[in-house]
């Protein structure tokens, strides 16, 4: 839309010239800004790329990480660590945080719904150190470091994002839709689990990939839940796991510029499995809001 | 199908059955599921208190101002963190809003309509960068730069203010607040931008119908519109930028004392719990760095609610909803 | 058939959630004899546990896992039985005995915390003094070239460089080793900042583990810091030459390292011995040599796979890849001392 400037002397403020100026200032800040924004996107991910592409090879994707100091392994074992415990947290956050999503949107008063939505809020505030804490408390202290003990406050941390975005996506479901099944007799648990969850599928899965996005990269409570961990690649989620973001970290704090470039590399790995999930996540998020007709 | 099969009268006694079971059960699974979040953040609180529980006592309330970070004389206290998390917090604060709202303004106004939605989606990709790749990046990328370029630039510049002096630093307050910053904005962008998005077209028309500038449209029209959006956002990205404990680690030098140079290496609640907990020998130390998280625990709590508050009286329609959907996305 | 699927499944994870959330001990029976040791703590002695690890499971088939977290952590690990055995530069004080109840400490390796520096302009064979480094860690000197350090470098041209003494921030064996030599040289150093695995210095820059303080180091101008000596050789950083009781300026080194153990014949009832206050008759030892502990606990599961493991370190077979990576052998007396304490372990 363009600003009809001709009716500007209608205005009767200031003169016509030091306002457009101030106009032309503020365009050009906000042009700027925008490009700012974008241009330190570039930055930093052209800095993974440029200074981790060199490194990324099969080897440093199949073989794990070497002994102390030893900078020629790889992160086979992260790589393995993080989907062992990403995935199991995604195991245990997303059922549940679907089914905190159906409880308020489906059952609960519109009262208690509203409480557990706020609870969600703030759980979804609570600093991730923090969360690394209460599962310390929880499961480690006096016992083991674990990578199941990680991937319990990996799903503590998606949880709030699985439920509030399965909330927004099954309010959007047509009412008429759910009318018309009651209206058929269509039992309330059937209805939810055979129309109102499937045709929110598209919305639902979004939750989940963010969430699985968003914590793939979280890194203070792996400090305290995994990162004292063995070499090689270990499975066991009864033993702490080694994860991509912990190398980042350990490496990032290194003096050997070897262990940068493997942090660089590792951080092109991770960045590029987030942004992945994230374009799928947002495609599939616009094509259920247009089936929805939000 | 479905028809076919309510109407086989053996069917549909069938149904019943398993729909006598099928609905409590939903609702019995879901709200323990919803219990099961509740309960979670009550046993966030209720741990925290409980580890904290030996410094509670060793030091009351006088911890929050308690200049002291001694493990040799066991004496711990938390203003220098306070003092940090408020600086770093407050900096970022204040470039990440008027950014976001410039960003915003572009993005609403005067973008051309196919750009509009590839750079929004790149703004928003920004959020998703881990932090700990923000930290990498800020210890060998952004550190150099601010030690030879920026905080020289700076003291040149401003020099006389106590908070530019001493010497340049690659690590420290200053470049802390930065990647703080790099990671707010586009939170608080995000939400802005939905929330522009939602002003009424038929005032911005008036607006320009009575020869408005584009300017003078977005400060009469679009920013009284969407102040309470803006604020709410603000103090959202406020609060992830106080929990944020990694990338600050990474860059800011981890002192435990307070100086007023932002040069100057210093520590935040966070940052401090992240890089200390694990390795806190003696009685009281990892009890403290419990007491820390509290009192952060606190303010991101308090931080949150005002946020949703503000937001709720505001005009954003769907608001809480919008907030959270935004932060994720 | 789908919605079947889906309610079981749910079920089936919410079973899982409520399992995690609700209970701690799911995975503490992992006590079973295959899981691996796990030790955590000292970084110093990391890089020739490493060599210990790979060594071990080549011969015994039984692997080890450490986390080099800093002395401070180890002993905090063990304090909370989180690991199976800690290690710290640092000898356990009364109270940490106390506190981790049970626990008996054996000196495993033999190294040196060396201070580093980074000043452009500097001459590469600086020569320090205790009480200088001392003075530079209490801000008292600020300047390369202050005249107490001209004085121990006369005819070296020194810069005006601003000095930037950099610390271990996390908890340490180092700055333990560091601050328990200043507070043997200096009574001023003792009676402001004391020795611990964390101190509050009054002035500088923190970074954690040797690795953030050698790279602080180095990517600084006018930065002095104190590291682990395998670190410093094996990142090329360079050491000021630091004078001994004896009145020398010895290289840091294995030799050195070792001569210093060798003047100190007295082991303590716990098994620490301390080689910060060296007697005058030590000639070229090295002045700021420290010895690392293994930290076990008395009665455990694992005992007789800690007290094999424990064995091997300390034996010719573990203390061979000392050398290459700059750690002295252990003396006769230090290991026969080890030996009788491992014999304690019991299960």
């Amino acid at each position: 839309m363009k600003a009809p400037s001709g009716h500007a002397l209608l205005l009767d403020r200031g003169n016509l010239k030091r306002r457009k100026r101030v106009n032309r200032v503020i365009e050009v800040t906000s042009t700027i800004a925008a490009l700012l924004a974008v241009a330190v996107l570039l930055i930093v991910v052209g800095s993974v790329l440029l200074k981790g592409l060199g490194a990324l090879s099969l080897h440093f994707l199949t073989t794990p990480t070497g002994l102390f100091g030893d900078t020629s392994g790889g992160i086979s074992n992260a790589i393995v660590g993080s989907a062992i415990m990403v995935g199991l947290a995604a195991v245990m956050a997303i059922p549940v945080g679907l089914l905190v999503a159906i409880y308020t949107t489906e059952f609960a008063s519109p009262r208690f719904g509203h409480a557990v939505r706020f609870v969600l809020d703030i759980l979804n505030g609570v600093p991730t150190i923090i969360t690394g804490i209460f599962v310390f408390g929880l499961m480690v202290e006096g016992n083991k470091q674990s990578g199941f003990a990680a991937s319990v406050a990996l799903a503590i941390i998606m949880l709030p994002i699985v439920a509030r975005t399965a909330q927004e996506v099954l309010t959007l479901v047509p009412a008429n839709l759910k009318e018309a099944a009651h209206a058929l007799g269509i039992a309330h648990w059937r209805s939810t689990v055979r129309i109102t969850i499937p045709t929110a599928a598209g919305g639902l899965l979004t939750g989940a990939l963010l969430a699985v996005a968003r914590v793939a990269g979280e890194t203070a409570p792996l400090i305290l839940l995994s990162s004292i961990y063995g070499q090689g690649v270990l499975t066991e989620p009864g033993e702490a796991l080694a994860s991509i973001p912990i190398f980042i970290f350990q490496s990032s704090e290194s003096p050997s510029p070897d262990a940068h470039t493997q942090a660089w590399a590792a951080a092109l790995v991770l960045i590029a499995f987030v942004l992945v999930l994230n374009v799928v996540a947002r495609a599939f998020y616009a094509r259920s809001r247009k089936r929805m007709g939000a | 199908m479905e028809a076919g099969a309510l109407g086989n009268p053996v069917l549909r006694a069938r149904r019943s059955l398993t729909d006598r079971i099928g609905d409590p059960l939903l609702r019995g699974l879901s709200g323990l599921a919803a219990a099961l979040a509740v309960a979670a953040m009550v046993g966030i609180v209720y741990e925290v208190i409980q580890i904290a529980s030996p410094a509670i006592s060793a030091f009351g309330i006088g911890f929050v101002t308690t200049n002291d970070w001694n493990p040799v004389t066991e004496n711990f206290g938390a203003a220098p963190f306070l003092y940090g998390t408020a600086v770093t917090s407050a900096i970022a604060l204040l470039l990440a809003a008027p950014l976001s709202i410039a960003i915003s303004i572009y993005l609403t106004e005067l973008a051309p309509a196919r750009l509009r939605r590839p750079v929004a989606t790149l703004v928003d990709m920004l959020a998703a960068i881990p932090t700990v790749i923000l930290g990498l990046w800020g210890i060998l990328v952004l550190g150099p730069v601010m030690h030879d370029t920026i905080e020289p630039a700076l003291q040149s510049a401003f020099g006389f203010l106590p908070i530019f002096s001493g010497d340049p630093s690659a690590f420290g307050y200053l470049t802390a607040a930065l990647i703080l910053t790099i990671m707010i904005t586009p939170i608080i962008t995000s939400v802005t931008r939905e929330v522009f998005e939602t002003v009424p077209s038929d005032l911005k028309e008036g607006a320009y119908a009575l020869g408005a500038t584009r300017w003078e449209m977005v400060r009469e029209v679009v920013l009284p519109y969407s102040r309470a959006g803006i604020v709410g956002a603000s103090i959202l990205g406020l609060g992830r930028a106080i929990g944020e404990a990694i990338a600050v680690a990474q860059v800011i030098g981890g002192a435990t004392a307070i100086n007023v140079s932002l040069f100057h290496t210093g520590g935040t609640m966070a940052a401090q719990i992240a890089s200390q907990f694990q390795g806190a020998p003696g009685a009281l130390q990892k009890p403290s760095l419990a007491y820390l998280g509290l009192i952060l625990l606190v303010f991101a709590v308090v931080v949150n609610v005002i946020a949703r508050l503000i937001v709720q009286r505001g005009k954003l329609k769907d608001s809480d909803t919008t907030l959270t959907e935004a932060e994720a996305l | 058939m789908t919605k079947r699927l889906l309610t079981v499944s749910v079920a089936l994870a919410l079973a899982v959630a409520v399992a995690a959330c609700g209970s701690s001990s799911s995975d503490s029976s992992g006590g079973s004899s295959s899981s691996p040791l796990v030790g955590a703590g000292s970084t110093l002695v990391a890089p020739l546990m490493s060599k210990w690890q790979s060594d071990y499971a080549s011969k015994s088939e039984e692997t080890v896992t450490y986390g080099a977290i800093g002395s401070g952590g180890g002993i905090d690990q063990i304090t909370s039985r989180s690991v199976d055995f800690g290690a710290s530069d640092a000898p356990l004080t009364p109270e940490q005995f106390e506190e981790a109840d049970g626990v008996e400490q054996i000196p495993w390796a033999l190294s040196g915390t060396v201070p580093a520096y980074n000043v452009s302009g500097a001459p590469s064979d600086l020569k320090l003094s205790g009480e200088v480094l001392a003075s530079i860690y209490l801000g008292e000197i600020t300047q390369w070239d202050d005249p107490a350090i001209a004085k121990l470098n006369s005819g070296a041209s020194l810069p005006s460089t601003k000095i930037t003494p950099v610390y271990r921030s996390d908890g340490s064996g180092d700055t333990y080793a560091f601050t328990n030599y200043l507070s043997t040289v200096s009574p001023d150093f003792k009676s402001k900042v004391g020795t611990s695995t964390t101190v509050k210095f009054p002035t500088g820059v923190g970074a954690e583990k040797n690795d953030g303080v050698a790279a602080a180091v180095s990517q600084t101008d006018g930065a002095i810091g104190y590291v682990g000596l395998a670190y410093a050789l094996s990142n090329e950083l360079s050491m000021p030459l630091v004078e001994n009781s004896a009145g020398e300026f010895p290289e840091p080194s294995v030799k050195s390292v070792e001569a210093a153990a060798d003047a100190v014949k007295t082991i303590g009832k716990d098994n620490s011995i301390s080689l910060a206050d060296l007697p005058a008759s030590a000639k070229g030892a090295y002045p700021i040599s420290t010895y690392t502990y293994v930290i076990v606990p008395l009665e455990s599961e694992k005992a007789e796979a800690l007290k094999k493991f424990i064995s091997y370190a300390i034996s010719p077979a573990g203390q061979e890849f000392g050398p290459d990576l700059d750690f002295a052998p252990l003396p006769k007396q230090v290991v026969a001392a080890g030996k009788a304490a491992i014999g304690q372990i019991g299960s």
